[in-house]
């Protein structure tokens, strides 16, 4: 996604920075031509305006340019508690990401953390099942 | 009617070269040194002692309790205006009680607020010296150019802003100086910075200019408030909730949802 | 008791941080693409009242791009329930009032693109 919408931007820039180069040659030929003309039949030369092509490829480039910054902003985040959090649970931290795949800083954790950590909930028995296991891979590795 | 002539300027190309393109710059960087002299000036702030915290803190619950009463049961928000009240109106959290009826120390002999008005004094210094030092300059190397031309008419009363140090009476006001580049970069330079910075970047003083002009919140833990009197304001505010729950009425929510 | 408005953002509230992330890129991005406009409002050597109409134009379709492909496609996978989708749609969603989704943008970057426009315009024309 990321590249997509660098690629696109600078695409976009290219056709944008031709453009302006094109419209600057264009009005200093302008200027060159109306100096010479008055010079030589001292009759004033119409203000041509800018060239279609030229026009239609500034617009062009912004549209191109346009999707390419809309495509690389950081994904919204839903403002009702529920969804939010709801998100959350579902994606964890993958949902926070900014664009350079660290995790932003107002991201607090899950909310519902702890409902998982009551002591009411605690399963002591898996707790002691897991100390035994760890006790006798610590007297594994020391043998 | 007759039609008024366009006028024309013929500029030296070098204008741009050796006029906008240095202001424009210079503005830039500016910005950029202004940002991270803030982020270096600004000290981390000094951590409390633990009276002084536990009065802050204090008040806080009392006000996170009126914002929030309505996840509570009746039963045990009682229970908690009732402590916090008593407590609010014999000064049990206030830092030093015998000082209770006194009016606040100045603030500007009290030792622990000088460090909050350093703060401010440094951030307006970086603010101020810059932009003074670059208008002088302007003024000094740049002032009388005509270098620019606004796309859009603006009335005459703009003329003594916008060519100030041109001084031609004739002169269309669309014709701008460099002074009043200067201007238009000082105004439009904050998405600049907010593409070059992050978003909560120091560089721009409009931001700052605005956030001063709003409307001041008051300020809750600064010098000069007292905090006795606010801790009485806080207790009358709890003492007139009349308090409901989030779930009065839930059975009836529920069933509404429950589409058959 | 509290009026109606009070007792839905007691039973469903918002979270805060989400709304400042969503208006802070919702800025940046308008910030951004104001200077763009600027550059092509220069490059075309639009005058006065075109000028301006050109950026407003174009802050409208802006808005309608990041509508539909930012905000529209999120719809699809994850389905509003009823009571959302009754109340503003998608929107709703991500922004409190639709109001102020589509006329931010407006006057967010305006100085950004009085200044590329000045600037463009004043190269391309020299």
């Amino acid at each position: 996604m990321m590249l997509i919408s660098k690629s696109i931007t600078a695409f976009g820039s290219l056709l944008l920075a031709h453009a302006c180069y094109s419209a600057r040659e264009h009005s200093t030929l302008q200027s060159f031509r109306a100096a010479t003309s008055a010079a030589l039949t001292s009759t004033p030369a119409a203000a041509t305006s800018l060239p279609i092509d030229i026009a239609i490829e500034t617009v062009v480039a912004i549209l191109v340019i346009l999707v390419g910054l809309v495509l690389g902003t950081s994904s919204l985040r839903p403002i009702q508690w529920r969804e939010w959090a709801g998100k959350i649970e579902r994606e964890g931290e993958d949902g926070f990401k900014d664009n350079n795949g660290e995790v932003n800083r107002d991201y607090m954790g899950n909310p519902f953390d702890f409902i998982e950590g009551r002591p009411n909930f605690v399963d002591i028995r898996k707790q002691r099942r897991e100390f035994t296991e760890w006790v006798k891979s610590q007297g594994e590795q020391q043998k | 009617m007759a039609q008024v002539p366009v006028q024309t300027i013929h500029r030296d190309p070098q204008l741009f070269y050796w006029i906008l393109f240095p202001i424009t710059i210079v503005m830039i960087l500016t910005g950029i040194l202004r940002h991270y002299a803030t982020v270096l000036m600004s000290s981390a702030p000094k951590p409390l002692d633990l009276r002084s915290t536990r009065e802050q803190r204090s008040l806080l619950h009392g006000i996170s309790l009126r914002s929030n009463f309505h996840t509570l049961s009746p039963r045990s928000f009682h229970t908690r205006r009732d402590t916090i009240i008593t407590a609010y109106e014999s000064g049990a959290y206030l830092k030093d009680p015998e000082r209770k009826g006194q009016p606040p120390a100045n603030p500007m002999t009290d030792p622990s607020s000088m460090d909050g008005m350093m703060g401010m004094m440094k951030n307006q210094m970086a603010m101020i010296i810059p932009n003074t030092l670059i208008m002088s300059w302007i003024n000094a190397f740049f002032s009388g150019y005509v270098i620019m031309k606004l796309p859009f008419p603006l009335t005459i009363k703009f003329k003594s802003m916008l060519q100030a140090g041109v001084g031609t009476k004739d002169m269309d006001p669309r014709w701008m100086s460099s002074i009043s580049w200067y201007f238009l970069c000082m105004f439009g330079l904050q998405s600049v910075f907010n593409f070059l910075l992050g978003n909560d970047n120091a560089a721009s003083q409009m931001a700052q200019q605005m956030g001063q002009m709003g409307p001041q919140a008051p300020q809750m833990f600064g010098p000069g408030a007292d905090p006795n009197k606010q801790f009485l304001t806080e207790a009358e505010n709890l003492a007139v909730i009349e308090h409901h729950s989030v779930l009065d009425g839930v059975e009836q929510r529920l069933l509404e949802g429950i589409r058959v | 008791m509290p009026s109606q408005q009070e007792l839905d953002l007691q039973i469903s509230p918002l979270v805060q941080e989400s709304l400042v992330h969503n208006s802070r890129t919702l800025h940046n991005l308008q910030s951004l693409t104001a200077s763009l406009f600027g550059v092509g409002a220069g490059i075309l050597g639009l005058e006065s009242y075109s000028g301006f109409f050109f950026y407003l134009l174009f802050s409208l379709v802006t808005t309608l791009l990041v509508y539909a492909l930012r905000i529209a496609p999120t719809s699809i996978s994850s389905s509003p329930s009823a009571a959302t989708a009754a109340k503003g749609g998608v929107l709703s969603r991500y922004f409190r009032s639709p109001f102020d989704f589509w006329t931010a943008g407006l006057t967010n970057g305006l100085a950004g693109f009085i200044l590329t426009w000045t600037l463009f315009y004043g190269l391309v024309r020299a």
